[in-house]
Protein backbone atom coordinates (compact mmCIF):
# COMPACT_ATOMS: atom_id res chain seq x y z
CA UNK A 1 0.00 0.00 0.00
CA UNK A 2 2.82 2.36 0.93
CA UNK A 3 4.64 1.53 -2.30
CA UNK A 4 1.45 2.08 -4.31
CA UNK A 5 0.97 5.52 -2.71
CA UNK A 6 4.62 6.34 -3.40
CA UNK A 7 4.23 5.49 -7.09
CA UNK A 8 0.93 7.42 -7.39
CA UNK A 9 2.53 10.47 -5.77
CA UNK A 10 5.36 10.37 -8.31
CA UNK A 11 2.84 10.27 -11.17
CA UNK A 12 1.02 13.16 -9.47
CA UNK A 13 4.24 15.14 -9.14
CA UNK A 14 5.14 14.82 -12.83
CA UNK A 15 1.52 15.51 -13.86
CA UNK A 16 1.55 18.67 -11.73
CA UNK A 17 4.82 19.84 -13.34
CA UNK A 18 3.41 19.15 -16.80
CA UNK A 19 0.13 20.93 -16.06
CA UNK A 20 1.62 24.15 -14.71
CA UNK A 21 3.77 24.43 -17.84
CA UNK A 22 0.70 24.50 -20.07
CA UNK A 23 -0.13 27.80 -21.74
CA UNK A 24 -3.82 26.95 -21.47
CA UNK A 25 -3.52 26.81 -17.67
CA UNK A 26 -1.61 30.10 -17.55
CA UNK A 27 -4.19 31.74 -19.84
CA UNK A 28 -7.24 30.72 -17.76
CA UNK A 29 -5.38 31.39 -14.52
CA UNK A 30 -4.60 34.97 -15.58
CA UNK A 31 -8.11 35.45 -16.99
CA UNK A 32 -9.70 34.26 -13.74
CA UNK A 33 -7.44 36.45 -11.61
CA UNK A 34 -8.11 39.44 -13.89
CA UNK A 35 -11.87 38.87 -13.57
CA UNK A 36 -11.70 38.91 -9.77
CA UNK A 37 -9.50 42.00 -9.70
CA UNK A 38 -11.66 43.77 -12.31
CA UNK A 39 -14.74 43.30 -10.14
CA UNK A 40 -13.54 46.18 -7.96
CA UNK A 41 -13.49 48.51 -10.96
CA UNK A 42 -16.94 47.58 -12.29
CA UNK A 43 -18.76 47.34 -8.97
CA UNK A 44 -20.80 50.45 -9.86
CA UNK A 45 -22.75 48.22 -12.25
CA UNK A 46 -24.22 46.22 -9.39
CA UNK A 47 -27.74 46.10 -10.87
CA UNK A 48 -29.30 46.94 -7.53
CA UNK A 49 -27.63 44.15 -5.58
CA UNK A 50 -25.49 44.80 -2.55
CA UNK A 51 -21.98 45.77 -3.54
CA UNK A 52 -20.35 42.91 -1.63
CA UNK A 53 -22.67 40.40 -3.27
CA UNK A 54 -21.72 41.80 -6.66
CA UNK A 55 -18.01 41.43 -5.87
CA UNK A 56 -18.52 37.92 -4.45
CA UNK A 57 -20.59 36.82 -7.47
CA UNK A 58 -17.79 37.93 -9.79
CA UNK A 59 -15.27 35.86 -7.86
CA UNK A 60 -17.56 32.84 -7.49
CA UNK A 61 -18.31 33.01 -11.22
CA UNK A 62 -14.61 33.11 -12.11
CA UNK A 63 -13.85 30.17 -9.85
CA UNK A 64 -16.78 28.19 -11.18
CA UNK A 65 -16.41 28.89 -14.89
CA UNK A 66 -12.65 28.85 -15.36
CA UNK A 67 -12.21 26.08 -12.79
CA UNK A 68 -14.71 23.91 -14.66
CA UNK A 69 -13.10 24.59 -18.05
CA UNK A 70 -9.67 23.85 -16.60
CA UNK A 71 -10.94 20.70 -14.91
CA UNK A 72 -12.48 19.29 -18.09
CA UNK A 73 -9.88 20.31 -20.69
CA UNK A 74 -6.75 19.80 -18.60
CA UNK A 75 -7.84 16.35 -17.41
CA UNK A 76 -8.59 15.13 -20.93
CA UNK A 77 -5.46 16.78 -22.31
CA UNK A 78 -3.07 15.36 -19.70
CA UNK A 79 -4.62 11.89 -19.96
CA UNK A 80 -4.43 11.75 -23.75
CA UNK A 81 -0.92 13.25 -23.77
CA UNK A 82 0.25 10.11 -21.96
CA UNK A 83 -1.61 7.83 -24.37
CA UNK A 84 -0.88 9.66 -27.65
CA UNK A 85 2.77 10.40 -26.86
CA UNK A 86 3.11 6.80 -25.69
CA UNK A 87 4.69 7.77 -22.37
CA UNK A 88 1.99 5.54 -20.83
CA UNK A 89 3.64 2.61 -22.62
CA UNK A 90 6.89 3.19 -20.71
CA UNK A 91 5.13 3.86 -17.39
CA UNK A 92 2.64 0.99 -17.45
CA UNK A 93 5.39 -1.48 -18.37
CA UNK A 94 6.71 -0.80 -14.86
CA UNK A 95 5.23 -2.34 -11.70
CA UNK A 96 2.62 0.41 -11.70
CA UNK A 97 -1.03 -0.61 -11.73
CA UNK A 98 -3.55 1.24 -13.84
CA UNK A 99 -5.39 2.30 -10.68
CA UNK A 100 -2.17 3.87 -9.34
CA UNK A 101 -1.63 5.61 -12.66
CA UNK A 102 -5.13 7.09 -12.64
CA UNK A 103 -4.89 8.03 -8.96
CA UNK A 104 -1.62 9.82 -9.70
CA UNK A 105 -3.15 11.66 -12.66
CA UNK A 106 -6.11 12.67 -10.50
CA UNK A 107 -3.95 13.94 -7.64
CA UNK A 108 -1.64 15.88 -9.97
CA UNK A 109 -4.49 17.65 -11.78
CA UNK A 110 -6.40 18.23 -8.55
CA UNK A 111 -3.30 19.80 -6.99
CA UNK A 112 -3.03 22.23 -9.92
CA UNK A 113 -6.71 23.12 -9.51
CA UNK A 114 -6.00 23.57 -5.80
CA UNK A 115 -3.42 26.23 -6.65
CA UNK A 116 -5.93 27.86 -9.01
CA UNK A 117 -8.68 27.91 -6.36
CA UNK A 118 -6.30 29.08 -3.63
CA UNK A 119 -4.99 32.04 -5.63
CA UNK A 120 -8.41 33.15 -6.91
CA UNK A 121 -9.96 32.76 -3.44
CA UNK A 122 -7.09 34.77 -1.90
CA UNK A 123 -7.62 37.55 -4.45
CA UNK A 124 -11.36 37.49 -3.82
CA UNK A 125 -10.76 37.58 -0.06
CA UNK A 126 -8.52 40.61 -0.51
CA UNK A 127 -11.13 42.39 -2.64
CA UNK A 128 -14.01 41.54 -0.28
CA UNK A 129 -12.00 42.33 2.87
CA UNK A 130 -10.90 45.69 1.51
CA UNK A 131 -14.39 46.76 0.42
CA UNK A 132 -16.12 45.30 3.51
CA UNK A 133 -13.81 47.36 5.75
CA UNK A 134 -14.64 50.52 3.78
CA UNK A 135 -18.37 49.81 3.88
CA UNK A 136 -18.20 49.00 7.61
CA UNK A 137 -16.57 52.37 8.23
CA UNK A 138 -19.27 54.16 6.21
CA UNK A 139 -21.98 52.25 8.07
CA UNK A 140 -20.44 53.17 11.43
CA UNK A 141 -20.44 56.84 10.45
CA UNK A 142 -24.15 56.56 9.62
CA UNK A 143 -24.82 54.44 12.74
CA UNK A 144 -25.99 51.52 10.57
CA UNK A 145 -25.26 47.80 10.91
CA UNK A 146 -22.10 46.81 8.98
CA UNK A 147 -22.59 44.49 5.94
CA UNK A 148 -22.02 40.80 6.59
CA UNK A 149 -18.87 39.30 5.05
CA UNK A 150 -17.32 36.16 6.54
CA UNK A 151 -13.82 35.47 5.15
CA UNK A 152 -13.62 32.17 7.04
CA UNK A 153 -16.78 31.22 5.14
CA UNK A 154 -14.95 32.15 1.95
CA UNK A 155 -12.17 29.68 2.89
CA UNK A 156 -14.85 26.99 3.36
CA UNK A 157 -16.40 27.91 0.03
CA UNK A 158 -12.98 27.62 -1.66
CA UNK A 159 -12.51 24.16 -0.11
CA UNK A 160 -15.93 23.11 -1.40
CA UNK A 161 -15.11 24.41 -4.89
CA UNK A 162 -11.86 22.46 -4.83
CA UNK A 163 -13.83 19.35 -3.91
CA UNK A 164 -16.34 20.08 -6.70
CA UNK A 165 -13.45 20.31 -9.15
CA UNK A 166 -12.19 17.00 -7.77
CA UNK A 167 -15.54 15.44 -8.73
CA UNK A 168 -15.23 17.05 -12.19
CA UNK A 169 -11.69 15.70 -12.69
CA UNK A 170 -12.66 12.18 -11.56
CA UNK A 171 -15.72 12.28 -13.82
CA UNK A 172 -13.70 13.39 -16.88
CA UNK A 173 -11.04 10.75 -16.11
CA UNK A 174 -13.77 8.10 -16.25
CA UNK A 175 -14.93 9.48 -19.61
CA UNK A 176 -11.34 9.69 -20.94
CA UNK A 177 -10.57 6.14 -19.82
CA UNK A 178 -13.25 4.88 -22.21
CA UNK A 179 -12.88 7.54 -24.94
CA UNK A 180 -10.80 7.07 -28.07
CA UNK A 181 -10.09 10.73 -28.75
CA UNK A 182 -9.30 13.87 -26.79
CA UNK A 183 -12.15 15.79 -28.42
CA UNK A 184 -14.71 13.14 -27.49
CA UNK A 185 -13.49 13.19 -23.88
CA UNK A 186 -13.74 16.99 -23.72
CA UNK A 187 -17.22 17.17 -25.26
CA UNK A 188 -18.71 14.30 -23.24
CA UNK A 189 -16.88 15.45 -20.10
CA UNK A 190 -18.25 18.99 -20.49
CA UNK A 191 -21.78 17.64 -21.07
CA UNK A 192 -21.46 15.47 -17.95
CA UNK A 193 -20.42 18.49 -15.90
CA UNK A 194 -23.32 20.51 -17.29
CA UNK A 195 -25.72 17.66 -16.49
CA UNK A 196 -24.28 17.46 -12.98
CA UNK A 197 -24.83 21.17 -12.57
CA UNK A 198 -28.48 20.75 -13.58
CA UNK A 199 -29.01 17.49 -11.67
CA UNK A 200 -31.10 19.27 -9.03
CA UNK A 201 -33.75 19.85 -11.70
CA UNK A 202 -34.21 16.11 -12.15
CA UNK A 203 -34.37 15.74 -8.36
CA UNK A 204 -37.22 18.25 -8.24
CA UNK A 205 -39.03 16.58 -11.13
CA UNK A 206 -38.72 13.23 -9.42
CA UNK A 207 -40.46 14.60 -6.34
CA UNK A 208 -43.52 15.55 -8.38
CA UNK A 209 -46.23 12.87 -8.58
CA UNK A 210 -46.01 11.06 -11.94
CA UNK A 211 -47.04 7.81 -13.64
CA UNK A 212 -44.29 5.16 -13.49
CA UNK A 213 -42.84 4.73 -16.98
CA UNK A 214 -39.73 4.94 -19.09
CA UNK A 215 -39.38 8.69 -18.55
CA UNK A 216 -39.69 8.30 -14.81
CA UNK A 217 -37.13 5.48 -14.78
CA UNK A 218 -34.69 7.56 -16.85
CA UNK A 219 -35.16 10.45 -14.46
CA UNK A 220 -34.53 8.19 -11.47
CA UNK A 221 -31.36 6.83 -13.10
CA UNK A 222 -30.12 10.33 -13.95
CA UNK A 223 -30.73 11.54 -10.41
CA UNK A 224 -28.92 8.63 -8.80
CA UNK A 225 -25.98 8.37 -11.20
CA UNK A 226 -25.08 11.99 -11.75
CA UNK A 227 -23.48 14.00 -8.98
CA UNK A 228 -25.32 17.10 -7.85
CA UNK A 229 -22.64 19.69 -8.55
CA UNK A 230 -24.97 22.52 -7.61
CA UNK A 231 -24.83 21.49 -3.94
CA UNK A 232 -21.25 22.84 -3.72
CA UNK A 233 -22.34 26.38 -4.63
CA UNK A 234 -22.89 27.63 -1.09
CA UNK A 235 -20.94 30.84 -1.66
CA UNK A 236 -23.70 33.34 -0.83
CA UNK A 237 -24.76 31.44 2.27
CA UNK A 238 -21.23 30.89 3.58
CA UNK A 239 -19.76 34.33 2.87
CA UNK A 240 -22.62 36.84 2.92
CA UNK A 241 -25.14 35.14 5.21
CA UNK A 242 -23.28 32.52 7.31
CA UNK A 243 -26.24 31.85 9.64
CA UNK A 244 -28.23 30.41 6.68
CA UNK A 245 -26.13 27.23 6.47
CA UNK A 246 -27.60 24.45 8.58
CA UNK A 247 -25.33 22.30 10.74
CA UNK A 248 -25.62 19.12 8.71
CA UNK A 249 -25.20 20.69 5.27
CA UNK A 250 -21.41 20.99 5.11
CA UNK A 251 -20.54 17.45 6.32
CA UNK A 252 -23.13 16.02 3.90
CA UNK A 253 -21.79 17.99 0.92
CA UNK A 254 -18.23 17.09 1.89
CA UNK A 255 -18.95 13.37 2.28
CA UNK A 256 -20.99 13.11 -0.90
CA UNK A 257 -18.19 14.92 -2.79
CA UNK A 258 -15.59 12.44 -1.53
CA UNK A 259 -17.91 9.52 -2.33
CA UNK A 260 -18.38 10.76 -5.91
CA UNK A 261 -14.62 11.18 -6.38
CA UNK A 262 -14.00 7.61 -5.18
CA UNK A 263 -16.87 6.20 -7.26
CA UNK A 264 -15.71 7.90 -10.48
CA UNK A 265 -12.09 6.84 -9.92
CA UNK A 266 -13.22 3.23 -9.42
CA UNK A 267 -15.27 3.50 -12.63
CA UNK A 268 -12.28 5.03 -14.47
CA UNK A 269 -10.05 2.16 -13.31
CA UNK A 270 -12.62 -0.39 -14.44
CA UNK A 271 -12.89 1.21 -17.89
CA UNK A 272 -9.11 1.64 -18.21
CA UNK A 273 -8.33 -1.88 -16.95
CA UNK A 274 -8.29 -3.64 -20.32
CA UNK A 275 -7.59 -0.67 -22.56
CA UNK A 276 -4.92 -1.43 -25.13
CA UNK A 277 -1.98 0.94 -24.73
CA UNK B 1 15.05 -27.97 -10.42
CA UNK B 2 15.73 -25.82 -13.51
CA UNK B 3 14.86 -22.14 -13.45
CA UNK B 4 11.84 -21.05 -15.49
CA UNK B 5 12.69 -19.44 -18.84
CA UNK B 6 12.95 -15.65 -18.99
CA UNK B 7 9.84 -15.56 -21.20
CA UNK B 8 7.53 -18.41 -22.04
CA UNK B 9 4.83 -17.85 -24.65
CA UNK B 10 2.34 -20.66 -25.26
CA UNK B 11 -0.10 -20.63 -28.18
CA UNK B 12 -0.45 -16.85 -28.10
CA UNK B 13 -3.04 -15.35 -30.41
CA UNK B 14 -3.95 -11.68 -30.59
CA UNK B 15 -6.78 -10.28 -32.67
CA UNK B 16 -7.59 -6.61 -33.11
CA UNK B 17 -11.00 -5.35 -34.11
CA UNK B 18 -10.76 -2.53 -36.62
CA UNK B 19 -13.25 -0.15 -38.17
CA UNK B 20 -16.89 0.36 -37.36
CA UNK B 21 -17.79 -3.17 -38.44
CA UNK B 22 -15.17 -4.60 -36.08
CA UNK B 23 -13.31 -6.54 -38.76
CA UNK B 24 -10.92 -8.97 -37.10
CA UNK B 25 -7.21 -8.52 -37.77
CA UNK B 26 -4.98 -11.30 -36.47
CA UNK B 27 -1.68 -9.74 -35.35
CA UNK B 28 -0.22 -12.82 -33.63
CA UNK B 29 -1.23 -16.32 -34.65
CA UNK B 30 -0.65 -19.27 -32.29
CA UNK B 31 2.86 -18.22 -31.30
CA UNK B 32 4.90 -20.39 -28.94
CA UNK B 33 8.35 -19.32 -27.77
CA UNK B 34 10.69 -20.07 -24.91
CA UNK B 35 13.42 -17.50 -24.28
CA UNK B 36 16.19 -18.87 -22.04
CA UNK B 37 17.74 -16.81 -19.27
CA UNK B 38 21.09 -15.05 -19.56
CA UNK B 39 21.04 -14.73 -23.35
CA UNK B 40 20.52 -12.01 -25.91
CA UNK B 41 17.50 -13.04 -27.95
CA UNK B 42 16.63 -11.43 -31.28
CA UNK B 43 12.99 -11.19 -32.30
CA UNK B 44 12.97 -10.36 -35.99
CA UNK B 45 10.49 -9.84 -38.75
CA UNK B 46 9.16 -7.28 -41.22
CA UNK B 47 7.02 -4.35 -40.10
CA UNK B 48 3.56 -5.48 -39.03
CA UNK B 49 4.61 -9.09 -38.41
CA UNK B 50 3.45 -8.98 -34.79
CA UNK B 51 6.75 -8.43 -32.92
CA UNK B 52 5.70 -5.30 -31.03
CA UNK B 53 2.24 -6.73 -30.31
CA UNK B 54 3.89 -9.85 -28.87
CA UNK B 55 6.08 -7.69 -26.62
CA UNK B 56 3.07 -5.64 -25.50
CA UNK B 57 1.19 -8.80 -24.58
CA UNK B 58 4.28 -10.05 -22.72
CA UNK B 59 4.33 -6.80 -20.72
CA UNK B 60 0.61 -6.89 -19.99
CA UNK B 61 -0.04 -3.70 -21.99
CA UNK B 62 -2.39 -5.49 -24.35
CA UNK B 63 -4.56 -8.45 -23.35
CA UNK B 64 -4.11 -11.70 -25.28
CA UNK B 65 -7.02 -13.13 -27.25
CA UNK B 66 -5.81 -16.64 -26.44
CA UNK B 67 -2.75 -18.31 -24.98
CA UNK B 68 -0.52 -17.81 -21.96
CA UNK B 69 2.57 -15.75 -21.30
CA UNK B 70 4.90 -15.90 -18.30
CA UNK B 71 7.94 -13.86 -17.32
CA UNK B 72 10.55 -15.60 -15.15
CA UNK B 73 7.89 -18.14 -14.20
CA UNK B 74 5.32 -15.51 -13.17
CA UNK B 75 2.12 -14.58 -15.02
CA UNK B 76 3.24 -11.71 -17.24
CA UNK B 77 0.46 -9.28 -16.34
CA UNK B 78 1.47 -9.16 -12.64
CA UNK B 79 3.31 -6.22 -11.10
CA UNK B 80 5.85 -8.64 -9.65
CA UNK B 81 6.79 -9.85 -13.14
CA UNK B 82 7.06 -6.28 -14.41
CA UNK B 83 9.25 -5.32 -11.42
CA UNK B 84 11.83 -7.80 -12.73
CA UNK B 85 11.57 -6.50 -16.31
CA UNK B 86 12.88 -3.39 -18.05
CA UNK B 87 11.34 -2.08 -21.26
CA UNK B 88 12.43 0.38 -23.91
CA UNK B 89 9.55 0.98 -26.37
CA UNK B 90 10.00 1.70 -30.05
CA UNK B 91 10.64 5.42 -30.77
CA UNK B 92 10.37 6.35 -27.11
CA UNK B 93 8.99 9.73 -26.07
CA UNK B 94 9.73 11.14 -22.66
CA UNK B 95 8.59 14.27 -20.80
CA UNK B 96 10.68 17.00 -22.39
CA UNK B 97 10.66 19.24 -19.32
CA UNK B 98 12.62 16.70 -17.27
CA UNK B 99 16.39 16.38 -17.38
CA UNK B 100 17.81 12.97 -18.25
CA UNK B 101 18.71 12.39 -14.61
CA UNK B 102 15.22 13.46 -13.39
CA UNK B 103 13.60 11.10 -15.90
CA UNK B 104 15.69 8.13 -14.74
CA UNK B 105 15.02 9.06 -11.08
CA UNK B 106 11.26 9.20 -11.80
CA UNK B 107 11.39 5.75 -13.39
CA UNK B 108 13.51 4.41 -10.51
CA UNK B 109 10.79 5.44 -8.04
CA UNK B 110 8.08 3.87 -10.21
CA UNK B 111 10.11 0.68 -10.58
CA UNK B 112 10.36 0.14 -6.84
CA UNK B 113 14.00 1.06 -6.20
CA UNK B 114 14.31 1.69 -2.43
CA UNK B 115 14.49 5.45 -1.72
CA UNK B 116 17.96 5.24 -0.15
CA UNK B 117 19.26 3.45 -3.26
CA UNK B 118 17.69 5.68 -5.91
CA UNK B 119 20.55 8.17 -6.40
CA UNK B 120 23.19 5.43 -6.67
CA UNK B 121 20.98 3.43 -9.07
CA UNK B 122 20.39 6.52 -11.25
CA UNK B 123 24.11 7.32 -11.47
CA UNK B 124 24.93 3.70 -12.25
CA UNK B 125 22.35 3.51 -15.06
CA UNK B 126 23.37 6.86 -16.51
CA UNK B 127 27.04 5.82 -16.44
CA UNK B 128 26.30 2.48 -18.13
CA UNK B 129 24.70 4.24 -21.10
CA UNK B 130 27.52 6.80 -21.14
CA UNK B 131 25.30 9.83 -20.55
CA UNK B 132 26.77 11.09 -17.29
CA UNK B 133 27.82 14.46 -18.76
CA UNK B 134 24.51 15.11 -20.53
CA UNK B 135 22.27 13.79 -17.75
CA UNK B 136 21.66 17.31 -16.40
CA UNK B 137 20.30 18.54 -19.74
CA UNK B 138 16.58 18.60 -20.57
CA UNK B 139 15.42 15.51 -22.48
CA UNK B 140 13.88 17.87 -25.08
CA UNK B 141 17.40 18.84 -26.19
CA UNK B 142 18.60 15.25 -26.74
CA UNK B 143 19.50 13.75 -30.13
CA UNK B 144 17.84 10.49 -31.21
CA UNK B 145 20.83 8.46 -30.09
CA UNK B 146 20.84 10.10 -26.68
CA UNK B 147 17.07 9.56 -26.36
CA UNK B 148 17.55 5.85 -27.00
CA UNK B 149 20.35 5.72 -24.44
CA UNK B 150 18.39 7.56 -21.75
CA UNK B 151 15.52 5.20 -22.62
CA UNK B 152 17.86 2.31 -21.95
CA UNK B 153 18.90 3.90 -18.64
CA UNK B 154 15.26 4.17 -17.48
CA UNK B 155 14.73 0.53 -18.49
CA UNK B 156 17.65 -0.80 -16.45
CA UNK B 157 17.71 1.57 -13.46
CA UNK B 158 16.04 -1.02 -11.19
CA UNK B 159 18.53 -3.71 -12.23
CA UNK B 160 15.95 -6.00 -13.88
CA UNK B 161 16.71 -9.61 -14.77
CA UNK B 162 15.00 -9.25 -18.15
CA UNK B 163 15.37 -6.27 -20.50
CA UNK B 164 13.11 -5.90 -23.54
CA UNK B 165 14.30 -3.50 -26.22
CA UNK B 166 11.95 -2.66 -29.10
CA UNK B 167 13.95 -1.17 -31.98
CA UNK B 168 16.61 0.46 -29.78
CA UNK B 169 18.64 1.49 -32.83
CA UNK B 170 15.81 2.95 -34.94
CA UNK B 171 16.88 6.31 -36.33
CA UNK B 172 20.31 6.09 -34.70
CA UNK B 173 23.51 6.47 -36.74
CA UNK B 174 25.94 3.53 -37.00
CA UNK B 175 28.21 4.89 -34.24
CA UNK B 176 25.25 5.26 -31.88
CA UNK B 177 23.96 1.82 -32.87
CA UNK B 178 27.36 0.34 -32.09
CA UNK B 179 27.30 2.05 -28.68
CA UNK B 180 23.89 0.51 -27.99
CA UNK B 181 25.29 -2.85 -29.09
CA UNK B 182 28.08 -2.48 -26.52
CA UNK B 183 25.53 -1.69 -23.80
CA UNK B 184 23.60 -4.85 -24.71
CA UNK B 185 26.81 -6.87 -24.47
CA UNK B 186 27.55 -5.28 -21.09
CA UNK B 187 24.09 -6.36 -19.89
CA UNK B 188 24.71 -9.90 -21.09
CA UNK B 189 28.03 -9.87 -19.20
CA UNK B 190 26.04 -9.01 -16.06
CA UNK B 191 23.88 -12.09 -16.59
CA UNK B 192 20.78 -10.27 -17.85
CA UNK B 193 18.42 -11.65 -20.44
CA UNK B 194 17.94 -9.21 -23.30
CA UNK B 195 15.16 -9.48 -25.86
CA UNK B 196 16.00 -7.37 -28.87
CA UNK B 197 13.64 -6.38 -31.68
CA UNK B 198 15.62 -4.78 -34.46
CA UNK B 199 15.83 -4.31 -38.20
CA UNK B 200 19.62 -3.96 -38.00
CA UNK B 201 20.27 -7.55 -38.92
CA UNK B 202 24.04 -7.12 -38.87
CA UNK B 203 23.91 -6.03 -35.29
CA UNK B 204 21.45 -8.76 -34.34
CA UNK B 205 23.82 -11.30 -35.82
CA UNK B 206 26.68 -9.85 -33.78
CA UNK B 207 25.04 -9.57 -30.38
CA UNK B 208 22.33 -12.23 -30.28
CA UNK B 209 22.75 -15.78 -29.05
CA UNK B 210 19.41 -16.94 -30.44
CA UNK B 211 16.90 -15.49 -32.88
CA UNK B 212 13.27 -16.00 -33.77
CA UNK B 213 11.86 -14.77 -37.06
CA UNK B 214 8.18 -13.90 -37.33
CA UNK B 215 6.09 -13.29 -40.43
CA UNK B 216 2.36 -12.50 -40.61
CA UNK B 217 1.99 -13.18 -36.90
CA UNK B 218 3.56 -16.64 -37.06
CA UNK B 219 6.92 -17.98 -36.01
CA UNK B 220 8.82 -19.11 -39.09
CA UNK B 221 12.25 -19.90 -37.61
CA UNK B 222 13.83 -20.16 -34.18
CA UNK B 223 17.26 -21.25 -33.02
CA UNK B 224 20.83 -20.35 -32.05
CA UNK B 225 22.32 -17.78 -34.43
CA UNK B 226 25.26 -20.02 -35.38
CA UNK B 227 22.93 -22.92 -36.12
CA UNK B 228 20.42 -21.04 -38.22
CA UNK B 229 23.07 -19.22 -40.28
CA UNK B 230 25.48 -22.03 -40.90
CA UNK B 231 25.15 -23.77 -44.30
CA UNK B 232 26.48 -27.22 -43.54
CA UNK B 233 26.35 -28.26 -47.22
CA UNK B 234 28.88 -25.58 -48.34
CA UNK B 235 32.41 -24.49 -47.27
CA UNK B 236 34.53 -21.35 -47.51
CA UNK B 237 38.30 -21.41 -47.86
CA UNK B 238 40.17 -18.15 -47.28
CA UNK B 239 43.49 -18.24 -49.09
CA UNK B 240 46.34 -15.72 -49.20
CA UNK B 241 48.52 -15.21 -52.30
CA UNK B 242 46.42 -17.38 -54.62
CA UNK B 243 48.01 -17.57 -58.09
CA UNK B 244 46.04 -18.66 -61.22
CA UNK B 245 48.10 -21.87 -61.34
CA UNK B 246 47.36 -22.68 -57.70
CA UNK B 247 43.65 -21.99 -58.29
CA UNK B 248 43.58 -24.34 -61.31
CA UNK B 249 45.37 -27.07 -59.31
CA UNK B 250 42.98 -26.64 -56.37
CA UNK B 251 39.94 -26.83 -58.65
CA UNK B 252 41.31 -30.02 -60.29
CA UNK B 253 41.96 -31.56 -56.87
CA UNK B 254 38.42 -30.73 -55.74
CA UNK B 255 36.91 -32.26 -58.91
CA UNK B 256 39.04 -35.37 -58.39
CA UNK B 257 37.41 -35.77 -54.98
CA UNK B 258 33.88 -35.29 -56.28
CA UNK B 259 33.56 -31.69 -55.07
CA UNK B 260 32.85 -28.60 -57.18
CA UNK B 261 34.32 -25.12 -56.85
CA UNK B 262 31.32 -22.79 -56.67
CA UNK B 263 32.93 -19.34 -56.77
CA UNK B 264 36.21 -17.56 -56.26
CA UNK B 265 35.80 -14.03 -54.86
CA UNK B 266 37.66 -11.54 -52.73
CA UNK B 267 36.38 -11.28 -49.15
CA UNK B 268 34.57 -8.01 -48.41
CA UNK B 269 34.18 -6.06 -45.25
CA UNK B 270 30.78 -4.58 -44.48
CA UNK B 271 30.07 -0.88 -44.94
CA UNK B 272 29.33 -0.74 -41.21
CA UNK B 273 32.76 -2.17 -40.41
CA UNK B 274 34.42 0.33 -42.76
CA UNK B 275 32.41 3.23 -41.32
CA UNK B 276 33.21 2.30 -37.76
CA UNK B 277 36.87 1.84 -38.65
CA UNK B 278 37.03 5.33 -40.15
CA UNK B 279 35.15 7.18 -37.43
CA UNK B 280 36.41 5.29 -34.39
CA UNK B 281 36.11 7.21 -31.19
CA UNK B 282 33.55 9.74 -32.38
CA UNK B 283 30.20 9.76 -30.55
CA UNK B 284 26.83 11.24 -31.32
CA UNK B 285 26.13 14.10 -28.99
Amino acid sequence: MKAACHRSLWIARITFLEAIRQRFFAFLFILGAALVLASGAVRVFDFGHSELKFLADFGFGGLFLFGSILGVVMTAQLFFAEIDNRTALTLLAKPLSRAEFLAGKFLGIWAVLGVFVLVLAALLAAMLGWRAAELAQLAAERRLAPPECDLAGLALYAALQWLRLGVVVAMVLAVAAAARTFLFAVVVGALAVLAGQLQWLSQELLLKPAEPGLGHAALWLLTHLLPNLQQFNLGDALVLAPHQVTAGTLPWVFLSGVAYVVAFLVLATFLFRRREI
Amino acid sequence: MTAAPAIEVRHLTKDFRIGLKGVKLRAVDDLSLSIPRGQVYGLLGPNGCGKSTTLKVVLGLVPATAGEVSILGLPSATAEARARTGFLPEAPYFHKFLSGRELVRYCAHLSGVPSDRVEAAVEEAVALVDLREAAGRLVGTYSKGMLQRIGLAQAIVHDPELVILDEPTAGVDPVGAAAIGRIIEAMRARGKTVVLCSHLLGQVEQVCDRVAIMDKGRLVLEGAVEEVLERRDRHVLTVDALTPAALAAAEAALVAHGARLGAVTHPRRSLEELFRELVTGSRDA
